[in-house]
């Protein structure tokens, strides 16, 4: 039940939900796909984007364009709108918008230290993290042998310190192990974000919860496929799986025992909101189901949209946005390799 | 008379058995120089086809890593996550000369995937792929097991399962770099380099075929 937060919520947060809604105007319409469609080539993208908010971003990169500046640039934004907000948000809001980064954290913690391992230089990883998920002693993650120094040495004194509690071994750490500290990471920080919005209640409980459940439902639909045929145990499997969800617990049950694409697409379609998304799909197509589950998210987050006075509005911007990024680098990706008839099979259209 | 007739009559057998030879020697020379262009013509025309091939498989390749960057993420797939250790190949490529009978010596191009030769016992088998030796041939790609001839039906069943175990860790092990659950995609983009590959090798020997075969038809 919600609380009366159309009395009080403006007092902190009105101004900032104004900025996100204004930010949320800004994002690319169908019009400016079709137009992006069309282009012969970075140069031509360039130019329809000079004319949308990325214009600034990408005005004063020489040719040629490569789709991974593109990408940059175009995060830069999204890092700038990011910051923007957070540095003008007050408690509890900041720590909801901090909370948006941590994902961001985890994957640059991952690539480090995986780029270590393959004895790559820092600097060069350290140009490839994501802006979000930068903090102050990244840099010092090389170091570490195990994930017990990760944790000693550099983990906690960040956020991601309480997500260490279960992934804390003096097993050296090689390809598998990072893959099974990064999913396991990101658990914790899932179920954590689940938890604190849900303590915050009214429609950003509700909205949250709606979205954080698909998340979490979503990751454990690709941790299961991508495990298909690896030497990840069931029982590994299911301990990356959330503990909430739709899917949580029968469905996690089903799904931990899957050994290929077709028992997945069984357990997911005794769930009606996934059935739909299997429905697109035939049998043994593993294909489309990225594009699906997109879809399905920013359906979900264009709606979150529709209430006013909640928290969600930011998380949903910054999904948006980055689904909006995920586009630009795959219609850049199609128009570089002259492949534009696909151009379609993964572009998520919002408005 | 009588003999003067018959030196007359075997000189004349003689000169038409030697224009019978000649023409017949023409004939055998003139066969064999369409042979030699109908085996450049062959060649060629296998060249082209599996040029088309590879073309066709990179750039399948090449999608499905662009769409395994789109679902994994760009963090997860980028050229930073590649491995600099010192680590053993994952194929190896041999060139030999290989001699054949109507075009002389002819440089042949061999490729063993997915053999690992880590310190220690020798792991996994010597996946060896070549091509058919009979130039103007339909291609064959065989995979050949070196040393192992004579066995039963089953138990050579037994070995082809057991290589194609070893093959699928090799290759997974070849993606781990990208982390330990990766995308469909990015098997798939793996398996199509993989055949690309192949492809570039029965190139390599096939227009080797086709500049021999060329060469003897330009000489004269």
């Amino acid at each position: 039940m919600y609380g009366f937060e159309a009395l009080t919520f403006n007092i902190h947060g009105g101004y900032l939900e104004a900025i996100v809604r204004g930010h949320r105007a800004g994002l690319l319409t169908t019009a400016d796909y079709n137009n992006l469609c069309q282009c012969e080539n970075l140069d031509d993208i360039k130019m329809h984007l000079s004319a949308t908010k990325y214009g600034s971003y990408l005005q004063n990169e020489p040719s040629p364009l490569h789709t991974t500046t593109i990408v940059e640039k175009c995060t830069l934004k999204l890092v700038d709108d990011y910051k923007h907000m957070l540095c003008q948000a007050t408690e509890p809001m900041s720590t909801f918008l901090e909370y948006i980064r941590y994902g961001h954290m985890i994957d640059n913690v991952v690539l480090i230290v995986t780029g270590t391992l393959h004895e790559r230089d820092v600097q060069e990883l350290l140009e490839k993290c994501h802006p979000l998920g930068m903090f102050d002693s990244i840099a010092t993650l090389a170091v570490a042998q195990n994930m017990r120094e990760l944790y000693r040495l550099v983990l906690v004194d960040t956020p991601l310190a309480p997500y260490f509690s279960e992934c804390l071994t003096s097993e050296d750490l090689d390809d598998m192990n990072i893959e099974i500290m990064r999913n396991t990471l990101y658990k914790a920080y899932l179920e954590d974000f689940y938890k604190f919005c849900q303590k915050l209640g009214g429609a950003t409980s509700e909205i949250m919860s709606d979205l954080l459940a698909f998340e979490a439902d979503r990751r454990a639909v690709n941790i299961t496929i991508n495990s298909i045929g690896t030497e990840l145990t069931r029982e590994d499997r299911k301990k990356l799986y959330s503990n909430f969800g739709l899917l949580y617990p029968y469905g996690h049950e089903e799904l931990a025992i899957c050994e290929d694409i077709d028992q997945v697409r069984g357990v997911m379609e005794k769930y009606p909101p996934y059935q739909a998304i299997f429905s697109k799909m035939s049998y043994g197509e593993s294909q489309m189901l990225d594009k699906a589950f997109y879809e399905e998210e920013v359906r979900r987050l264009c709606l979150a949209f529709e209430q006013q006075f909640h928290y969600a509005v930011f998380f949903a911007y910054m999904r948006l946005r980055e689904q909006e990024i995920r586009n630009l680098m795959w219609i850049s990706e199609c128009v570089a390799q002259n492949q534009k008839s696909r151009i379609h099979d993964s572009v998520v259209y919002m408005f | 008379m009588a003999g003067d007739e018959g030196a007359e009559i075997y000189e004349e057998r003689e000169e038409s058995m030697d224009a019978a030879v000649d023409k017949e020697t023409e004939i055998k020379t003139e066969g064999k120089e369409d042979e030699n262009v109908l085996q450049f013509l062959d060649s060629l025309d296998g060249y082209l086809t599996l040029m088309d091939s590879v073309n066709s498989k990179l750039r399948e390749g090449w999608f499905d890593l662009a769409s395994a960057r789109h679902s994994m993420g760009t963090l997860r797939i980028n050229s930073t996550l590649l491995d600099l250790k010192y680590h053993p190949a994952a194929s190896t490529f041999q060139v030999t000369d290989q001699e054949v009978g109507s075009l002389g010596s002819v440089p042949r191009f061999a490729l063993s995937k997915w053999v690992s030769k880590g310190g220690g016992s020798p792991k996994g088998k010597d996946f060896s792929t070549d091509t058919d030796s009979e130039i103007g041939s339909p291609l064959s790609q065989q995979l050949r097991h070196r040393g192992v001839s004579e066995e039963k039906p089953s138990a050579k069943d037994e070995n082809t399962l057991a290589a194609d175990e070893e093959i699928k860790k090799e290759r997974a092990k070849s993606l781990s770099v990208f982390g330990g659950l990766v995308s469909p995609k990015l098997r798939g983009a793996q398996l199509s380099f993989e055949t690309a590959l192949e492809t570039l090798v029965e190139i390599a020997n096939m227009r080797a075929s086709m500049l021999s075969a060329f060469e003897r038809i330009t000489e004269k």
